[in-house]
């Protein structure tokens, strides 16, 4: 593993010089503007769609855990902690933006980015905590903050406790009504990634790189690395809430069991692995493939039940065959093709 | 409450605590893994107590008997299929904890499929009788819970201190490289490091298949649970497990008789923040750089 990371850092490093060539590159931006347009796009093509709502909803799906895999990539993929309990700023955000729906009437759409900046905050909190640990006892650390959260969410009477807090819709036509989530999960998931790639390029994400190998090391080579890892998890933290925000408000329903179950913490983690750890395209095409299976395990299997088992089943089988996911295996085999290399 | 019953009921579930704990203290001991397993293998040996119990009428305490040589094997069998391929990963313990983190899922989802998420629990004479001992209250249940854990610990730790295994399996929790050196096959006290604590879990699901009901996803918050009891007693140390068990069980009597039960669990994890913040090794862990 490390050695590769090594040649990741190198690799970002000939990109900042114009590292895979002038053609690459071309194709990438090409690629990408591409990309962004048809996003952007999807809602306008309302005419040629047939089920509209359902392929606007499983587009905010998408955009959603590319958000939430993204940012958890920044502490989990850059500075190799793993958090297991990251959907709390999912619930966070959620419940933030929720109550000020509920007792003052402030609409989601406004409150979304100081809902994010709570998470933020609460994230930098809780890592000045969590991160004096390392390795398991950080990892159980997180699990147990999500456990905490949960249990005191269904115990608060201000949000309904474990039965939870209805929501009033905004006021549009039915059919309108995905419309300004998925545009809100749109603009999220770009931050993210921008986030993500900001990171990956700059000396903030050098120096989590290096902590993720040897943190003893790094700290003699003079990164402060207390402050780096406490920001990462703040970082991380962001986009999460912003994303809970918009979650919640879309289903018009606060329930604890939404936000805090592992589960979701689970996805966030497979995504991030099973794409490519400390890679930029890693989560999102992670994202947009467990999406993928989820759906279509529903479809099929109708239970949930089984769902888990797969998402089980694959990040064991990721971790056992191909732990630096197909980002990182491509790239290490040199036949990640130039449109998907994000770094 | 009086004061002396609730010391006396937070002391009977110590025990059983104990028992739960001990096989993910040891696992960690000897190989450097936080098994989130831990709890899912737990229900998993409650519900094969539970299905012997209603189909073929057996004591849930006998049933010891078949779950644990049954999670000893899969135990071992696990171990040997899965953890010599991440052995040269140079992020062992963090593959590990993500792959018992796949495996509680898979054995959650597999649960839930087959058993459903109803609530069950086996139901012996002896789980709803009790009696009184002066005047304080005394439920037949988790007494007979602490006596069958206090047989298995006592058992377990008379394993590792006059055994030649046993003294393998210290040496390993030592210093694996020099255990090697003096010729301990370090992966095979591993894999049966393993089955002993996939033995204990299947024990400890008998015994919580009377003391607490379950179903499949129930396992999040015991192996919550039981991890903040090991951190608190230092993850490796079995004394600290034990320590650990039975002054957080003591302290959640306390904190239900006070604040009602739905609190109870909220005292194992802020218990788990304070000592990370105050000492991350626990109380009988040693600093870990890893």
């Amino acid at each position: 593993m490390p050695e590769t990371q090594v040649e990741s850092i190198q690799y970002s490093d000939e990109n900042l010089l114009g590292g895979t060539g002038r053609s690459g590159q071309t194709s990438r931006r090409w690629f990408l503007a591409v990309l962004v347009i048809i996003v952007l796009a999807l809602p306008l093509a309302r005419p040629w769609i047939g089920a509209y709502n359902y392929v606007l909803q499983v587009g905010m799906i998408v955009l959603m855990w590319v958000t939430m895999a993204s940012s958890w990539n920044i502490l989990g993929g850059f500075a190799g902690y793993i958090s297991l309990g990251h959907n709390v700023f999912f619930g966070i955000g959620g419940y933030a933006s929720g109550l000020a729906l509920a007792y003052w009437g402030i609409s989601p759409f406004l409150s979304a980015a100081v809902s994010g900046l709570i998470a933020l905050l609460i994230g930098l909190l809780i890592g000045l905590i969590t991160l004096r640990t390392r390795g398991p006892a950080f990892i159980i650390s997180t699990i147990a903050l999500l456990l905490l959260t949960h249990n005191m969410v269904d115990n608060w009477e201000l949000s309904g406790g474990a039965s939870g807090l209805s929501l009033p819709l905004p006021p549009l036509p039915i059919e309108w009504l995905k419309v300004p989530f998925y545009y809100g999960m749109a603009l999220c998931a770009f931050g993210a990634v921008w986030l993500a790639h900001r990171v990956s390029h700059s000396k903030f994400g050098l120096g989590l790189r290096a902590l993720s190998q040897d943190e003893t090391k790094a700290e003699v080579a003079g990164i402060n690395t207390r402050l780096y890892k406490v920001s990462a998890y703040a970082l991380s933290a962001f986009f999460i809430g912003v994303a809970g925000s918009l979650f919640g408000y879309s289903l018009s329903y606060l329930r604890p069991t939404t936000f805090f179950e592992i589960g979701l913490a689970a996805q966030m983690v497979l995504m991030c692995i099973i794409g490519g750890r400390a890679t930029v395209a890693g989560p999102v095409i992670g994202a947009i493939l467990i999406t993928a299976v989820n759906e279509f395990s529903v479809v099929q299997f109708g239970a949930t039940a089984l769902n888990i088992v797969i998402t089980g089943g694959i990040l064991v089988i990721t971790l056992l065959f191909f732990p630096m996911g197909i980002i990182g295996s491509l790239r290490e085999s040199g036949r990640l093709p130039a449109i998907l290399d994000w770094d | 409450m009086n004061f002396v019953q609730v010391l006396v009921l937070g002391l009977l579930l110590g025990g059983v605590y104990s028992l739960m704990a001990s096989g993910l203290t040891l696992l960690f001991g000897v190989m450097r893994v936080v098994n989130l397993a831990h709890a899912a293998f737990i229900i998993v040996a409650a519900y094969i107590a539970f299905y012997l119990f209603t189909l073929a009428d057996v004591d849930p305490v006998l049933t010891i008997v078949v779950t644990m040589p049954v999670m000893f094997m899969l135990g071992v069998v696990m171990y040997l299929t899965l953890f010599p391929r991440l052995e040269s990963s140079e992020r062992y313990v963090e593959m590990t904890v993500l792959l018992t983190f796949g495996l509680a899922l898979i054995v959650e989802g597999l649960l839930t499929f087959f058993f459903t998420g109803i609530f069950r629990s086996t139901r012996p004479e002896y789980a709803t009788q009790s009696f009184f001992l002066w005047d304080i209250f005394i439920p037949k249940g988790q007494l007979v819970a602490l006596g069958i854990s206090l047989v298995l610990l006592i058992g377990l730790w008379a394993f590792l201190m006059f055994t030649k295994t046993g003294t393998a399996i210290r040496a390993t929790m030592q210093n694996r490289t020099a255990a090697q050196l003096v010729g301990v096959n370090v992966r095979r006290i591993s894999a049966l490091s393993f089955g002993v604590g996939m033995a204990l879990a299947g024990a400890s699901g008998s015994l919580l298949s009377y003391l607490f009901p379950f179903f499949p996803s129930r396992h999040w918050q015991w192996v919550a649970i039981l991890l903040s009891l090991i951190v608190l007693g230092g993850l490796g140390s079995l004394k600290g497990a034990v320590v650990g068990a039975v002054s957080l069980a003591v302290a959640a009597a306390f904190v239900t008789d006070i604040f009602g039960p739905t609190w109870s669990p909220v005292t194992f994890f802020l218990a788990l923040f304070l000592v990370l913040m105050v000492r991350p090794q626990g109380l009988y862990g040693k600093v870990v750089r890893i």
